[in-house]
């Protein structure tokens, strides 16, 4: 089979809501992933006081 | 400044300086004798790191610098960036002034080449854009950098080459327009030998990120960084696609794209939609992400909703570029996809501007009597407007109205004004007191009146092309009683006069507070420490004075 | 010691790896198969090329900045269709590298602008637009009546188009000063040869109204005088 027009559209096309749908699970279980609170927290936290030299 | 390098570092300084020097002489000798403009870029790079090299001889024998620096960040490839992101500030928007004047009074430019409207207005956009908008980018991610990872930069050199030979590539592609040399790609313009130096210089760029993250004493890497990064790691992909290019001869500024036609068209809005999105979004989300939590003294709202706009933005971004061509020889199946991911964009941008407004949610009085706070949460209303619009515009039926008229302008300039520029200044307000140990900024009044002149400048500017664009597009579009066009297209030029006007003064206005801004800045640079110390009891208002 | 450095850096690769497949997706995904787009576009295959004296007034173009207020693409919406003739199709730009297909009309779009003015009125215009436009904004561009025209690395220039895709054959590349001069000093050159590497269509004329020398006023206008005439396929023949 020849690689056409109308087949890389349609692979664009699929192919593309397949990641569309991946992408976003990967990314709301990433962020809402109970073990992670506490890390995510503490980064938010912690920049408010950095600035007094680079930890050694 | 000098002293603070190693001897290793001044040595390796010279070598680099001595072969750019000599690239310099290979590239005005290859051009000169046929009167090519690229014998001007030899002698401006031979020019630019001899002057670089005078600076770095003057302190070549100072004393190696003492181990206890190592024990600080290393702040002063930082502060030379704001400066010059200053600077690029007023060149940038000065040129834009002028050019915006000359849509209204067209003669009003001298009578030679460089001073026309078509070579004026790259030498604009690349100048706010790439002088104003990257140095303050680069700039404030050396500093974000060390203070999330709490480390040092990894050495004291590679900043310096990434910021000095990111402003040589400015300098060769701003002065080229003016001599005519330009690739004709939006936003891209700069020419082959510009673009492959660009490329060397982001690759240290990334290097040195990389390695300063290595040496990170904070096992999390925060979420700034990471828009950051994607801000270095995509522009470089979308600068090496778009820039793909035959010359002519290696010994001239021509060249020729190596794509033609639709499949270049599609390419370079591919490019210049997400040079918006990584260059002009994502890096001032890290920006944004950063100092708006330091200076409110909150954590962000939600560290989780920035994580998922992060992704969201990343993905959804590229493939929103074709809305530049809707109705275009383009096939419609990419103008549709192109419109369908501008819309989902909607959600990591709303959610990006709400975490931003949302951290302020508590502390309104703070930004009532804190001008820099008002910059960065203005920002982000801008911010939230502009992508609202930016959506809105991706819609077909929309777009076969504001394509192609100064709508288009309204909404960039929402953008780059509102929200870009106000968040940089927002971020060096708060920064430069940090950086040069100062108490406050000088003059908190005049932080005050930047803010009004620069929310009032965009204001007018934005309401007067939102104004004259959709008049344009209506006017184009009319038809009368018996089946023609009603106007001419001289007709709706003649239309916009007044609104070009306003415009123009929209943007003087702006322009007044950048310079309001960088006399500030300048005096609280200049201003000694002995001042600053006894300037908190002597310059404040009598009334926070403690009573009696 | 060494173990914790490792995983720390992992993190951070994995993270930039991350972000470049995350944005790589959608410009593949959307340019890929424009590549393949000749087997979907209309074909033309008597398309013209650029004569040199075109190409080089097509560079004066981009060297001055015009597309910054003209486009070169005329949108499939009825009033551009009767504003500016027939919209445009793909197969138009398939030898311009770059395209300039614009993005906003501070002036109007000029993808069929050729043969709508005369030389007369593009010269008169480009040397002062408000000279026969009294109301227009657009900058004058006097010097170009004035400026001798470049034309011996015209060759080279071709030469950089066929490493393109552009096909220029050898007899052009080698002609490609001649032809340029030709083209724009009727009667005292080879019209002949020109005609018969580019077309019978090529417009041979003296573009600025001085046969003494090839200004890039010339080469403005001849190209300018080209725009929308390289191709027939919006002709409706046959259909």
């Amino acid at each position: 089979m020849s690689i056409d027009h109308n087949l890389l559209v349609a692979v664009s096309k699929s192919v593309g809501l397949f990641y569309l749908i991946a992408m976003a699970a990967t990314a709301l279980v990433y962020s809402c992933w109970p073990a992670n609170r506490e890390r995510f927290n503490k980064a938010a936290r912690d920049i408010i006081d950095d600035e007094d030299a680079p930890w050694q | 400044m000098v002293s603070n390098l190693t001897v290793g570092e001044r040595q390796g300084a010279l070598a680099i300086l001595i072969v750019l020097t000599l690239c310099g002489l290979v590239m005005a000798a290859a051009a000169a004798g046929h009167g090519d403009p690229m014998e001007m870029h030899g002698y401006l790079v031979m020019l630019f790191s001899l002057g670089v090299m005078a600076i770095l001889l003057r302190g070549f024998l100072a004393p190696p610098p003492s181990e206890a620096r190592l024990a600080s960040y290393y702040d002063d490839p930082i502060k030379v960036g704001i400066i010059i992101a200053m600077i690029w500030a007023v060149f940038g928007m000065i040129i834009g002034d002028w050019v915006a004047w000359l849509l209204a009074y067209p003669d009003a430019t001298f009578d030679a080449a460089w001073a026309s409207f078509g070579r004026m207005r790259p030498a604009h956009t690349s100048g706010v854009i790439f002088g104003f908008g990257g140095n303050a980018l680069i700039a404030t991610s050396f500093h974000v950098m060390q203070r999330t990872s709490r480390a040092r930069l990894p050495d004291q050199l590679s900043p310096w080459f990434v910021l000095l030979g990111y402003n040589l590539f400015c300098l060769i592609g701003i002065s080229g327009y003016f001599m005519g040399v330009t690739q004709s790609k939006e936003y891209a313009e700069p020419e082959w030998y510009a673009d492959i130096w660009l490329v060397v210089v982001w690759v240290a760029y990334f290097i040195l990120y990389m390695r300063t993250l290595a040496r990170r004493k904070e096992p999390h890497i925060y979420v700034a960084n990471w828009y950051y990064l994607a801000f270095i790691l995509v522009v470089a992909i979308l600068h090496i696609v778009n820039n793909l290019a035959v010359p002519v001869s290696f010994a001239g500024a021509k060249s020729y794209s190596l794509f033609a036609g639709v499949q270049d068209a599609m390419t370079q809005w591919w490019y210049g939609h997400n040079a918006v999105a990584f260059f002009l979004t994502a890096g001032f989300l890290g920006m944004m992400y950063y100092y708006l939590p330091k200076r409110a003294q909150r954590p962000i709202y939600s560290y989780r909703m920035s994580i998922v706009g992060f992704w969201g933005i990343t993905f959804f971004y590229m493939w929103a570029g074709s809305h530049h061509l809707h109705y275009t020889a383009l096939p419609e199946w990419v103008q549709t996809l192109g419109m369908t991911f501008s819309l989902m964009l909607l959600v990591p941008s709303w959610i990006a501007a709400a975490n931003a407004l949302l951290t302020l949610n508590g502390a309104w009085d703070r930004v009532r009597d804190d001008a820099t706070l008002r910059f960065m949460m203005m920002a982000a209303v801008f911010y939230g407007l502009s992508t609202f619009e930016g959506s809105f515009m991706a819609i077909r039926p929309v777009n076969a109205l504001s394509h192609y008229t100064d709508w288009t302008i309204a909404h960039v300039h929402a953008g780059v004004l509102g929200w870009v520029s106000l968040i940089v200044f927002g971020s060096f307000y708060a920064l430069i007191p940090w950086l040069w140990k100062r108490e406050r900024m000088y003059s908190p009044t005049l932080v005050e009146v930047h803010f009004w002149l620069a929310l009032s400048g965009t204001l007018v500017y934005v309401f007067s092309m939102w104004n004259s664009g959709i008049i344009q597009g209506l006017m184009w579009r009319t038809y009368n009683d018996s089946g023609t066009l009603t106007y001419s297209f001289l007709d709706s030029v003649v239309a916009m006069h007044p609104y070009y006007v306003a415009r123009a003064i929209g943007g003087l206005l702006f322009l007044s507070g950048t310079l309001v801004g960088c006399y500030n800045m300048w005096r609280t640079i200049r201003w000694s420490s002995a001042i600053s110390a006894a300037a908190p009891d002597e310059l404040a208002p009598p009334e926070l004075l403690p009573a009696e | 010691m060494f173990k914790t450095h490792y995983r720390i850096e992992r993190k951070s690769i994995t993270l930039a790896i991350a972000i470049i497949v995350v944005a790589s997706i959608g410009g593949l995904m959307e340019i890929a198969p424009l590549f393949t787009i000749d087997e979907t576009v209309e074909h033309d295959p008597n398309m013209r090329l650029y004569t040199p004296l075109e190409l080089a007034g097509r560079n004066i173009y981009i060297r001055e900045g015009c597309y910054a207020c003209h486009s070169q693409m005329i949108r499939t919406l009825q009033d551009e269709v009767d504003r500016y003739g027939p919209y445009s199709l793909a197969v138009e730009s398939k030898y311009d590298h770059p395209m300039l297909w614009g993005s906003k009309r501070t002036g109007p779009d000029l993808a069929r602008v050729g043969g709508k003015y005369s030389d007369q009125w593009h010269t008169a215009h480009l040397n002062n637009p408000r000279d026969v436009v009294p109301q227009s904004i657009m900058p004058r561009y006097d010097w170009l009546s004035q400026t001798e025209l470049r034309t011996q690395d015209l060759g080279d220039h071709l030469r950089a188009q066929r490493t393109v895709g552009v096909p220029y054959t050898d007899a052009m590349i080698a002609n490609a000063r001649a032809d340029a001069i030709a083209q724009a000093s009727p009667g005292d050159a080879d019209e002949e040869a020109l005609a018969n590497r580019y077309g019978k269509a090529t417009q041979i004329r003296t573009f600025d109204g001085d046969p003494r020398t090839v200004s890039e006023m010339d080469a403005i206008v001849a190209y300018l005088q080209v725009l929308g005439k390289l191709s027939d396929a919006t002709q409706p023949k046959g259909k």
